[in-house]
């Protein structure tokens, strides 16, 4: 079935039931991805799915109900579905299906379109020629991937609000796997890109830093002046994202709450949530249809704003902030912590005798958002006369959030996004924080 | 489900193109969770997942293509899709399905489907105000109440047409204790390859105030010194430790790409001698029980390790090949839209000989780790972490004061010879377990066990 069958189904079904207020969004994805294995494409798969989100209000309360069974006896249940569910909802904030935002900046995402599925083979297979031909210390479990997806989202609403966006990914990533004797190391690398010569960079990256990586001892116990790497800080950014959410601050679920105009963070630290930022995926409306815009989360170490859906903006009297998804939680642009001055070379000088963290583990586990702690496995360099030095491992940087954005003393002046597949990316520069404490030998 | 005819047809569509094997997955779901914030019903989520995918094999290369459009032809149209890319040489195959029905482990008593919310509104409040009544420093509690109802449909060129039905239920309780200043949480989150009859024996209240119990004690906790120390680590989620250590890299994935630290280690002393560890499919009821798995194989009992001696990997299809070994019942994925590869399903250390007393009497000084949170593997290097939710120190054979915000840090070779008493009080604990093949419910588990020495993380010097 097609959007317009579709929802034609759902509209007669809500007007036969009595559903006044609701909402229809569409999603569907077509993508294509190759993965390597040694010099042979080892899994190519292809996807063609779509999806739609429906909610609508009943007493004043949401109710929603999803499909990925685009049927029309399963459409028409799906109104009855959500209809029975917002019956039992007690939540009593105020609910909302969106009349529309008065302007919606253009996203310009360029029209995409699919590579054909050769072209995508080769690029992986070549991107694992080149993985290999890069130091004869590669070995097997190295592995390369290459994919592209289209994104296409179109929502409609009682309201006649009708709103829709296509946007395209092109990826690939490179994993080197190196050993010397009994000693193993890795590295991952991934990047956006469509042709061979954007992507290749990430072969040379992952071996390199691999091969720096072997001969790691574990570092010993102590507090050290830390370096944290862009890419590494950009996923301990998106760990601790939901602190930044006023729906958990308002149920108790953030210490952000009732932060806003207070000092929370070091003052050269700007948070930025951007939608359309170049290089990464704009988008123009967020998952309510309201209109997306650019917003300094924390502007020169004050936090200005939380990020607001419709709900959780009436509760607080300000309006969305452009920050909504269609499940009611929060959606996330492109959030990241602004670029410093600094090099990364003056970073290191500035931490000389501590350590270069490149590589943290087990976030999900050892990170806990609603008190700010986390305790993580971890991987680096020590930092020798100012310079990337030997390279250590095993050992846990601990810590809190909300203190290291206050103990943030300097940053790189090169912004990592890793590798973009959706509306919703963190970045980060290479951070530097005067003492941390490691756990090791 | 599709029919035989028409997975018939779809599969000598697959293999049209001279690939030596295809198999077609179907998938139906009806996930629903219930969940509850501040004491009342917040939202409560209602999605059916519905999909198709077809795989090719070719050796040891594999196409795969997944769709949601049901119809003959968007179905004829993936399988197409994946004959195009195996595009070998012309094969016309007729293809005969057999259905075969597995023995039903895990029957079910009262599908969630057919019970009143109003009930399963009143088994999520009923936790979630016990976990909020515990103490008056329980600033916020957050349960869900989820129901899964997973239906699946598996048919090969090998004549295999087989359905099976998985329901699941787990109650998820957070809670959240705050003196003002800061915040501390506990979790607990009972599940069970059963419908609603789970809460005949699981009580609710309980499972709210065990998750406000850990809060409170974390409250009150230091935090926990670093460094080098022998570690207790009690038993159910405290299995987390071999999952993460060992099992992972014992997984034909890594393992078939020469990509584990336990590669050509069968029949090799990998732990100390009182470890003997199993993987079993077959546990009626438990959280990580299939009557197959997502590849037609039926569930097994999988020894993996015999006395520190390892004697089996979990091996799925593609491993199966790539390896040269027999599949273990291991081959599972979250969904149509993951390609299966082997994964654990009841993963746990078995009883050993040493009884708990002793196991805290001989520790001098070293961590007791109450409860585990969740934790992470790299398999190449074996590198691996987890974080403890719950923890004591020990000091002269006994548990004395609290500590919170530990992890523990290491390599599975390492710490599987490392583990020197197996207590006696085996219990499975449930996670939800992330691979290339997506999110699985597993179970984890071992008695009470000591560790000689691992690497604390923790933050006082």
């Amino acid at each position: 079935m097609n959007f317009d069958e579709i929802k034609s189904v759902i509209v007669s079904s809500a007007e036969k039931n009595g559903v006044a207020e609701y909402e229809i969004f569409y999603t569907e994805n077509e993508s294509l991805s190759a993965e390597t294995v040694k010099n042979e494409i080892s899994s190519f798969s292809s996807e063609h799915t779509a999806s739609v989100n429906f909610r609508c209000t009943v007493g004043g309360k949401m109710g929603y109900a999803y499909t990925e069974l685009l049927e029309p006896e399963e459409l028409a249940g799906l109104v009855t579905r959500a209809a029975d569910n917002a019956a039992v909802t007690e939540c009593e904030d105020e609910v909302e299906i969106f009349r529309g935002s008065d302007e919606y900046l253009p996203a310009d995402m360029p029209e995409p379109s699919l590579p054909d599925a050769a072209s995508v083979r080769e690029i992986a297979l070549k991107l694992q020629e080149k993985t290999y031909s890069l130091s004869d210390k590669v070995s097997d479990g190295t592995q390369s991937a290459a994919g592209s997806g289209i994104i296409a989202t179109r929502m409609y609403n009682s309201y006649g609000l009708d709103l829709s966006e296509r946007y395209g990914v092109d990826y690939a990533y490179s994993e080197a796997v190196v050993r010397d004797g009994e000693d193993t190391a890795y590295s991952f690398r991934g990047g956006n890109g469509r042709s061979y010569d954007e992507l290749s960079y990430n072969s040379e990256k992952a071996v390199e830093e691999a091969l720096s990586r072997l001969g790691a001892v574990p570092a010993e116990t102590g507090s050290y002046p830390v370096i944290i790497s862009a890419n590494t800080m950009r996923g301990i950014l998106a760990t601790f994202s939901s602190v930044f959410s006023a729906q958990n601050a308002q149920k108790g679920l953030s210490l952000l709450a009732g932060k806003e105009g207070q000092k929370i963070a070091s003052d050269i630290i700007t948070i930025a949530d951007d939608p359309f930022r170049e290089g990464s995926v704009k988008t123009a409306f967020d998952g309510e249809g309201v209109a997306t815009r650019t917003k300094n989360v924390i502007e020169k170490g004050v936090l200005t704003t939380l990020l607001h859906n419709l709900s959780s903006g009436k509760k607080a009297g300000v309006p969305s902030t452009g920050n909504g998804n269609h499940s009611n939680g929060i959606r996330f642009h492109n959030f990241y912590i602004l670029p410093g001055k600094n090099t990364l070379e003056e970073l290191l000088k500035a931490a000389d005798g501590g350590i270069y963290v490149t590589e943290v583990k087990g976030l999900h586990a050892g990170a806990d958002a609603t008190t700010g702690d986390f305790s993580v496995e971890s991987a680096g360099h020590m930092i020798e006369n100012g310079k990337i030095g030997r390279p250590v491992k095993s050992f846990t940087i601990a810590g809190n959030f909300f203190t290291l954005l206050k103990d943030i003393s300097a940053l790189s002046d090169t912004v990592d996004f890793g590798v973009v597949t959706s509306a919703t990316a963190f970045g980060s520069p290479d951070i530097f924080i005067p003492s941390i404490s490691v756990a090791g030998k | 489900m599709l029919s035989k005819a028409l997975c018939s047809e779809i599969l000598a569509r697959a293999m049209s193109s001279g690939a030596d094997f295809a198999e077609l997955y179907q998938e139906l779901t009806h996930n629903n969770v219930i969940q509850l914030i501040s004491g009342k019903i917040e939202k409560i989520g209602d999605n059916v997942l519905s999909g198709v995918g077809v795989r090719a094999f070719v050796g040891t290369k594999t196409v795969y293509a997944y769709t949601c459009d049901l119809s003959r032809e968007g179905l004829l149209r993936c399988a197409s899709g994946v004959a195009d890319t195996v595009a070998q040489s012309k094969n016309d195959v007729s293809i005969r399905l057999t259905e075969r029905i597995f023995p039903n482990i895990n029957p079910v008593r009262r599908l969630p489907g057919d019970v009143d919310v109003k009930e399963r509104i009143s088994v999520l409040k009923e936790a979630c105000f016990a976990a909020k009544n515990y103490d008056s420093r329980i600033s916020q509690v957050a349960g869900n109440l989820i129901s899964v109802d997973h239906n699946i449909l598996v048919a090969n060129s090998e004549g295999l047409y087989s359905a099976d039905r998985n329901v699941r239920t787990r109650l998820a309780i957070s809670a959240i204790a705050s003196d003002g200043n800061e915040n501390q949480s506990g979790y607990n989150g009972p599940g069970r390859s059963m419908g609603m009859e789970m809460f005949e024996t699981i009580s609710p209240a309980e499972t709210g105030i065990e998750a406000s119990r850990q809060a409170i004690v974390n409250l009150e906790a230091e935090y926990c010194p670093a460094g080098q120390m022998t570690v207790a680590i009690a038993n159910g989620f405290g299995g987390v430790i071999f999952h993460e250590a060992c099992g992972h890299s014992l997984e034909a994935t890594s393992v078939g790409i020469g990509a584990s630290q336990m590669c050509g280690k069968l029949g090799q002393k990998i732990a100390g001698d009182k470890v003997t560890a199993i993987d079993d499919g077959t546990i009626p009821g438990a959280w990580g029980s299939i009557n197959m798995d997502d590849e037609g194989h039926p569930a097994q009992k999988n020894i993996l390790i015999e006395n520190g001696v390892l004697k089996s990997y979990m091996v799925d299809r593609l491993g199966s090949r790539r390896m040269g070994l027999p599949c273990t019942g291991s081959g599972r994925r979250q969904g149509y839209t993951f390609e299966p590869t082997s994964r654990m399903t009841n993963t746990y250390i078995a009883n050993g000989p040493d009884k708990n007393e002793d196991i805290i009497a001989s520790i001098e000084y070293g961590l007791y780790a109450a409860h585990m949170g969740g934790g992470s593997v790299n398999p190449v290097t074996g590198a691996f972490n987890f974080a403890v939710s719950e923890g004591y120190i020990v000091r002269n054979g006994k548990i004395c004061e609290p500590v919170r915000g530990a992890s523990l840090i290491g390599t599975g070779s390492r710490i599987l010879m490392d583990i020197d008493m197996v207590g006696q009080d085996l219990e499975l604990g449930q996670g939800m377990c992330g691979s290339s093949s997506g999110s699985i419910p597993t179970n984890v588990g071992q008695p009470l066990i000591r560790v000689s020495n691992i690497t604390v993380g923790g933050r006082n010097q």
